[in-house]
């Protein structure tokens, strides 16, 4: 069953009375199937974030339609159980972590009964037990994206919609709120990730759909996308003196064409995260 | 599906949140100290009470200052606490649950209204503190001019405060209705201040043009006036300061009237905000 149904979604704006229509979104059609980790990919201002509210209903397409487990996006009954995160959000500052997630929990219908344990739990899933009872306004970007992921899954959402979660945040965090989503996956959640960032889609999600200038150029999953059909890659440790000489000849011998040697290479952004996290200093208020 | 109903309970967590918000920034107790030193800087002027009694004069400068002071927060708040949520995209948060858009405008109309009612409810309780505490001077000082009695009406003063926070409220509503569509929130500030005026003066314009001959002229003036209220008629502190009672029945016509402008704005403010693209 398809949590999510895009269907020949366009969408045009018109910025001012005299200027021409912009249209952000041209035809989109799209199927997300419920417990998939779907990647949104594509440059700033391709229209992800355009197609996410329209999901969401908080805009209204221009032409088609979308609709959430079978019912139409524009109606309050399909954000029922729904969790979002928009990009970089600024929550109220004068609310404390907890005062917010509450606030949340209320307005998206969470029982009274164990109301305040299930938001503690989140706080604590998101690692914000110690900063929860501090005001909004004194919290990191990263603290807050955190706490973004807090208000979304607090209504145990089946569907989690999350617009760039790693925006201006560390790597570090970004590691976490990887396992968070995860962990989501794991659960049996839907989930649907916006991203301009192609690791972070290889590494989270099943599927992607690539938008650029409003259209959707394509969607697969990911493993097909990222395997090199017909090849096969060695990887061994210290190979001793000649071996390799050897191992080409016999290669040869058997009619299969040999490429190349390399020497492996890892990121950088895995040598930080492997050396500060061996430092110990993974800590809750790391923004 | 089941349908999502409007819920009273979600208008009154929004409402909650956007006063909270108010309580928290300050902005509520800064116009309160102001108004405050306003209504007790009475006492020290009342050798300036042109003729008239000092008790009145004091009335009246403590709902100047409510009126002056309550329509800036009135309109301010209405229009910043709206548009502090689009800014910050609180908004979409809120609206990505299942929260009807009506739910989200009436909770913010709702906590400005709690605001107003707070502050209307401290600024009356002061002035009739101060009005109460300078009434037993004089009645000690000139026992002979209270024979009958004390002369302030305070029951006609906590009606007042009643019957300002009525008109404040409305103009909150119409305020909201102007940050429903407006792109910005200096506009609806300006839209809140103008309305005021119209409102305030309108009776000129109803009493000009109503000597027309045309009866076409004269039924547009009619019903231009129909889309603001006549926030004449909400200027009770006079007679309060005369020592007049208000009447149940003028109490009773203001709520109604209030109500159905209140109504009116807040029905647009919802359509309006319905459409809105977010």
């Amino acid at each position: 069953m398809n949590a999510i149904e895009i269907d020949g979604i366009t969408k045009d704006f018109t910025p001012g009375l005299r200027e021409a229509k912009v249209r952000a979104l041209d035809g989109v059609t799209l199927r997300i199937r419920e417990g998939e980790v779907m990647g949104l990919l594509g440059p700033n201002g391709s229209g992800k974030s355009t197609l996410l509210k329209i999901v969401l209903g908080l805009l209204a397409p221009t032409a088609g339609e979308c609709r959430i487990g079978g019912v139409p996006s524009d109606r309050v009954e399909a954000r029922r159980r729904v969790g979002y995160l928009p990009e970089a959000p600024d929550f109220y500052p004068h609310l404390t972590g907890f005062e917010l997630v509450l606030f949340h929990a209320r307005l998206g219908g969470t029982a009274r009964v164990g109301r305040k344990e299930r938001v503690e739990a989140v706080i604590a899933e998101v690692g914000l037990v110690e900063a929860m009872h501090r005001r909004i306004g004194t919290y990191s970007q990263g603290m807050r994206q955190r706490l973004g992921l807090a208000q979304a899954l607090v209504t145990d959402p089946r569907l989690v919609i999350l617009d760039e979660p790693t925006s201006g945040i560390d790597p570090i965090g970004a590691a976490e709120i990887g396992e968070m989503i995860n962990g989501l996956k794991t659960q049996g959640r839907t989930v649907l990730l916006s991203s301009h960032l192609p690791g972070q889609i290889e590494d989270l999600c099943d599927r992607v759909a690539m938008l650029d200038h409003g259209r959707l150029v394509l969607q697969e999953r990911v493993e097909e996308l990222t395997r090199r059909r017909g090849q096969t890659a060695l990887l061994v440790d210290r190979l001793p003196a000649g071996t390799l000489g050897e191992l080409r000849s016999w290669l040869q011998a058997h009619g299969v064409e040999f490429h190349g040697v390399e020497t492996p290479r890892t990121s950088l952004e895995r040598v930080f995260l492997e050396t500060i996290g061996s430092l110990g200093k993974k800590g809750n208020e790391r923004s | 599906m089941n349908r999502v109903a409007f819920s009273p309970a979600r208008v009154r967590w929004i409402a909650g949140n956007t006063f909270r918000e108010a309580v928290r920034q300050r902005l509520l107790l800064l116009l309160i100290m102001v108004a405050a030193t306003m209504t007790g800087g009475a006492l020290f002027f009342s050798d300036f009470h042109f003729g008239s009694s000092e008790l009145k004069f004091v009335t009246d400068v403590g709902f100047g200052a409510l009126a002056f002071f309550g329509a800036i927060l009135s309109i301010v708040s209405s229009a910043q606490f709206f548009f502090d949520e689009i800014e910050r995209r609180t908004v979409l948060t809120v609206l990505a649950k299942p929260v009807w858009r009506a739910e989200f405008v009436l909770g913010k109309l709702g906590g400005v209204l709690l605001l107003l009612l707070v502050f209307c409810g401290l600024v009356t309780a002061l002035l009739a503190g101060l009005l109460w505490w300078r009434e037993t001077g004089l009645m000690k000082a000139h026992p002979g001019t209270f024979e009958t009695g004390r002369v302030v009406a305070y029951a006609g003063v906590a009606w007042c405060g009643l019957v300002q926070w009525l008109k404040l409220s409305v103009l909150a509503a119409l305020t909201l209705l102007v940050a429903s569509y407006a792109r910005s929130s200096l506009l609806a500030i300006m839209a809140g201040f103008v309305a005021l005026v119209i409102g305030q003066l309108q009776y000129l314009a109803r009493d000009f043009y109503g000597m027309m001959d045309s009866s076409l002229a004269r039924g547009g003036v009619w019903l231009g006036g129909l889309l603001f209220p006549n926030f004449q008629l909400f200027d009770v502190a006079d007679r309060v300061g005369a020592g007049e009672t208000l009447s149940a029945g003028l109490i009773g016509g203001l709520a109604a009237y209030a109500l159905a402008y209140m109504s009116v704005y807040g029905g647009l403010a919802v359509y309006c905000f319905r459409h809105r693209e977010l």
